[in-house]
């Protein structure tokens, strides 16, 4: 913050008895204070006081994680002020999205921005996870970290699976139908817990409420104590990912190990590596304000692409659902809808074998890879096995949803979405 | 501080900051300004200009600008229509255009228990024109042309026989006239063919209904439903009748309406007790009790409800017989004789009808005519059936049949239609097993009625 | 990079940047929370509202006080005047019940006379009228908004 005016005023009130209790630390005027406002905050100091320069590079990590962060902080927003108006009742919950649309003051753009910003998570979470694995940033010692990754990008989708049946409208009840179904394919399990999911063997009331409750506080809290674990793996684990960076944790570390330039590493002798492993004075800078003041450049971009979205495109709403009038055809969310189309060859094969697989080869992937080389860099070439395998399961994931999206119409037959109409409904 | 690294991101942190500020201005305004406060402030400025007295002006001054709303917790509804109808209970507005209109005859629902989306549909919860109006995506029940409104009467009103809405009544008589419970089921009465109408109100737009009628095969792929030739105003009442029948059941308060009986009811009533053997009407009948033509004049209503519940105790001596009627068996009944004098209502009395003419009813009744056309002489299309791609006609049954033949010809039907030619799709229309839906001593007067049709003098003679 | 100790020195584009990056930033931040609190003030009731109607003048029989349950009202008709009476007790809110004396409280046992003084109990203050007008369709339109004198009454 170099406003002066601004900073006068700060300062003003930094001073007060009031003020200091609140900022320890002023306004950082010095490299002692630099460290000492990233150290002595609770919200900041999940971040080092100094970061390497990669870590600020946007080619780094493209800004994912922090962006599906941001989208995750706007949903709960978003999410506590609809909490205000919706009622999770079959009889009330359309009732409560048209009240939004049409009579709370700002409504339908609270809406849309949950509902906008709930697809983006999704999607940037995916995205993070492709960037990670393409720059090798799941080898040692960051392995338990990809496996907690995993765990959350499992959360973020049952997050958006919960949420998408709260409007109780045609779109929610079927898609959630569909859902269900194919969970109930699992063997053994499956249709205990698909009993267990609605409560009952068909999508009610009983149902709504699971959702509900998962969706507003079950989820929520385990998300925000996984990405808190998340984080402070990140930092005991070394920090970003870089190139060459060495191999391996190093378990103890005596005070005299430390390189002697260095002199604000006390709190990170506990157990684990510094952030600051294998860099030299020259490569690091202070993360106040270089690192901050980036993360608020990108927090304010998230913002603007939601609310610019929210605005200016509405959020889905059809009529009320009906459980005896299914559109043709019914369709998941889109992040199942590859899942729907390998389903609509074999129910065994498509709903459980590929993705438990899947799944597994993910949730694995650091201990089966004993490729060490390659650690920080885009699509390194000693990687190139994995790599292209990787792609190729990508490519097919996207062409699979594609087609799932597009090119299925009526009892799920083939169709060019330019020429026929995509849904019918049927029903007496 | 100066942060020469940073300061090439000052630019980006403008211009994010101003988008983000602009967004937030944008979406304020497009919240903001809504078409409901533009008619709320119109009526404010009509007000305004009518007020005469000081108080009136400040009346008007202080009308506050919110949405408006009735709340129906028993039918589920909110209804919002009156933040722009916001006239629709001050008769001085008549005439006015909409949306400042008065609603005619406001007080014969009150708007404060019944909203306006029962009667005329629509999306009771919106607050802007089109959506509210519901000729939107996504949206089952749209407003209701105003041509059609009577249709809404259905919903707790008797169709039949109704003299407040003549249209509705129009309809349920163009459907009976028309054989369309020959294929149809209504109300659980009706044939097999076509799907049932209980619900086609609500399924179905004006616009499908009209074509549907005219044209079957045009909205219906592969339907077997023959082409109607309605009038005008035929076909606006058949459509307005089925658009009446939306299915819906509506709670305590609503639903009372429809089950009162009807002056209908009560005739149905009158010819099952046989009241004819001691009185008569019209001139025919028993001589026993008194004449029932003027009835209405010399009796209370409540006079006659006593009276049917317990002759002895209004008219001590009587020899009427107790009849155990129900209360509101006995308000039919009553509502029935109240109606002989304003209502030609056709006096069928089972007694001196002959069988022929009671299987005619039947016929009628069970909407034969729908396939074997008026008086059984054919001429409904059947593509591909070997009757000459009709449904065959039925005047030279007596022919073919005898009596018991012919009963049990229509009691189990004929599914399999022989088709003319083997390659194209089968027939359509078939003889559905009217076993268990038609009763027996129904049964016997259709078989006199159908051997009956055969013209007098007419022999075979090959 | 470690920066070199504090400097004031600003560019005149730096600081106009900055500047507008801030005032824009912050107007968002409070025009957002402002938003959101003006989102949680409901524009709409799902409660019986404070103006009503009540009826026909003729609905009421001369002399009588006609309690309004979903209201919490008493209608009062005097020859061809007409007035509201709140039916809320005045000390903790409970619904009060027509007595031939006036009107008595069953929670806490407060007294009021038919003007809606307080007699006896602990209520603090008299029961409130509300303000009666005729609606243009002739039926009397009562606003719990009004609060009005005992004496003020609309005449038929």
């Amino acid at each position: 913050m170099s406003d002066p005016s601004a900073r006068r005023l700060f300062h003003w009130f930094q001073r007060t008895r009031v003020g200091r209790s609140i900022f320890r630390v002023g306004l950082p005027q010095s490299n002692l204070e630099r460290a000492q406002a990233m150290v002595s905050s609770f919200l900041l100091h999940v971040q080092p006081a100094k970061v390497g320069r990669h870590a600020l590079r946007p080619s780094t990590t493209l800004g994912l994680g922090l962006i599906s962060l941001y989208l995750f902080f706007i949903l709960i927003g978003t999410g506590v002020l609809l909490m205000f108006y919706y009622v999770p009742s079959t009889a009330h919950a359309y009732n409560g999205m048209k009240d939004l649309q049409f009579v709370v003051s700002a409504g339908l753009i609270v809406r849309n921005m949950h509902r906008w910003a709930a697809h983006l998570m999704v999607l940037f979470v995916m995205l993070h996870l492709c960037r990670v694995f393409y720059t090798a940033a799941y080898k040692p010692p960051r392995e338990f970290n990809w496996v907690i990754g995993i765990g959350l990008f499992i959360v973020t989708l049952a997050l958006s699976f919960t949420g998408y049946l709260l409007p109780w409208d045609q779109l929610a009840f079927w898609a959630i139908t569909v859902g269900s179904n194919i969970a109930g394919y699992a063997p053994v399990i499956g249709s205990k817990l698909q009993f267990l999911l609605l409560g009952g063997h068909t999508v009610g009331q009983e149902a709504l409420t699971r959702f509900y409750a998962l969706h507003v506080i079950l989820l929520p809290s385990l998300a925000l104590l996984m990405i808190s674990v998340h984080l402070f793996r990140v930092r005991k684990d070394g920090g970003l990912a870089q190139p060459d960076e060495p191999a391996n944790t190093v378990q103890q570390m005596e005070a005299s190990q430390l390189p002697t330039n260095k002199s604000y590493g006390l709190m990170e002798l506990a157990r684990g590596t510094t952030p600051q492993v294998g860099l030299n004075p020259e490569d690091e800078v202070f993360s106040w304000p270089n690192l901050v003041f980036r993360e608020l450049l990108l927090f304010l971009a998230t913002v603007a692409v939601v609310l610019f979205l929210a605005i200016f495109w509405n959020a889905p709403l059809e009529e009320l659902a009906n459980p005896i009038h299914p559109p043709n055809p019914a369709k998941a969310p889109w992040y199942f809808l590859g899942l729907q189309e390998l389903v609509s060859y074999s129910a065994f094969w498509g709903g459980v074998v590929v993705p438990g697989v899947l799944v597994a080869a993910l949730v694995l992937l650091p201990y089966l890879d004993r490729q060490r080389r390659g650690v920080g860099r885009w699509f390194a070439p000693e990687r190139k096995l994995a790599t292209t395998l990787f792609t190729i399961g990508l490519i097919v994931a996207v062409v699979l949803t594609t087609i799932g999206s597009v090119f299925r119409g009526p009892n799920w037959s083939w169709q060019v979405p330019w020429k026929q109409s995509s849904t019918l409904t049927e029903g007496p | 501080m100066t942060d020469a690294p940073l300061r090439r991101f000052y630019g980006w942190f403008t211009a994010l900051g101003l988008l983000v500020g602009a967004l937030v201005v944008v979406g304020y305004y497009r919240d903001e300004f809504r078409d409901w406060k533009d008619y709320q402030r119109k009526f404010q400025r009509e007000e305004l200009r009518r007020a005469t007295t000081p108080e009136q002006r400040a009346l008007a001054k202080d009308l506050p600008l919110q949405v408006r709303q009735i709340l129906l917790p028993d039918l589920n509804r909110v209804d919002r229509c009156t933040t722009c109808h916001l006239a629709v209970e001050d008769p001085s507005y008549g005439g006015y255009p909409q949306p400042l209109a008065y609603h005619p005859q406001h007080d014969r629902h009150p708007f404060d228990k019944f909203g306006c989306t029962i009667c005329h549909r629509g999306q009771g919860r919106a607050t802007t024109v089109a959506d509210a109006h519901g000729n939107v995506p996504h949206w089952d029940s749209p407003m209701l042309p105003l041509k059609y409104i009577q249709a809404s009467c259905g919903q707790c009103h008797q169709a039949a026989d109704n003299p407040a809405a003549p249209e509705l009544a129009h309809g349920a008589q163009v459907f009976e006239a028309s054989g369309c419970r020959g294929c149809h089921k209504l109300d659980g009465v009706g044939g097999v063919i076509g799907p049932e109408l209980d619900k086609v109100g609500a399924r179905r737009s004006p616009e499908w209904l009209d074509r549907h009628f005219l044209s079957p095969a045009t909205v219906t792929a592969g339907s077997g439903m023959p082409p109607q030739k309605f009038s005008g105003p035929d076909l606006d009442a058949i459509t307005l009748f089925m658009l009446s029948q939306t299915g819906e059941t509506m709670p305590g308060f609503y639903a009372s309406m429809k089950v009162i009986p009807s002056a209908s009811e009560g005739l149905r009533l009158f010819q099952q007790k046989g009241c004819i053997g001691c009185h008569s009407v019209g001139g025919q009948g028993g001589k026993t009790g008194p004449a029932l033509d003027d009835v209405g004049l010399r009796r209370t209503p409540a006079w006659m409800i006593k009276h049917f519940q317990n002759p002895q105790a209004v008219s001590p001596g009587t020899v009427m017989p107790r009849f155990g009627f129900t209360e509101a068996e006995a308000r039919a009944l009553t509502d029935f004789l109240l109606n002989l004098r304003d209502q030609k209502i056709a006096l069928t009395l089972p007694s001196l009808m002959s069988p022929v003419e009671r299987g005619h009813e039947v016929f009628r009744k069970y909407g034969c005519i729908g396939c074997h056309g008026a008086d059984a002489k054919g001429g409904v299309p059947n593509p591909n059936a070997k009757t000459a791609e009709q449904v065959p006609s039925l005047t030279y049954v007596s022919d073919g049949y005898t009596n018991e033949e012919l009963k049990a010809r229509i009691t189990n039907g004929q599914r399999e239609i022989t088709p003319m030619d083997a390659v194209r799709p089968p027939p359509p229309l078939y003889m559905p097993a009217w076993g268990g839906i038609i009763q027996d001593a129904e049964l016997d007067d259709l078989v006199a009625y159908l051997m009956s049709l055969k013209p007098k003098g007419e022999d075979v003679g090959f | 990079m470690n920066l070199p100790p504090h400097n004031h020195e600003v560019s005149r584009r730096s600081f106009f940047q900055l500047t507008l990056g801030w005032l824009a930033g912050s107007f968002a931040v409070g025009a957002t929370a402002a938003a959101a609190v003006r989102f949680l003030v409901p524009n709409v009731l799902y409660e019986p509202g404070q103006r009503f109607k009540a009826g026909r003048p003729e609905d009421y029989a001369d002399g009588s006080v006609t309690f309004l349950e979903d209201e919490r009202v008493f209608l009062v008709r005097k020859g061809n005047t007409f007035r509201c009476l709140s039916a809320v007790c005045t000390h903790l809110g409970c619904t009060v019940n027509r007595t031939s004396q006036g009107y008595h409280c069953p929670c806490h046992g407060s007294v009021f006379s038919n003007e809606g003084q307080v007699l006896g109990g602990p209520a603090p203050r008299g029961l409130e009228w509300f303000a009666v007008t005729m609606s243009r369709d002739n039926r009397l339109v009562v606003d719990k908004n009004l609060s009005v004198s005992a004496d003020k009454l609309l005449v038929v």
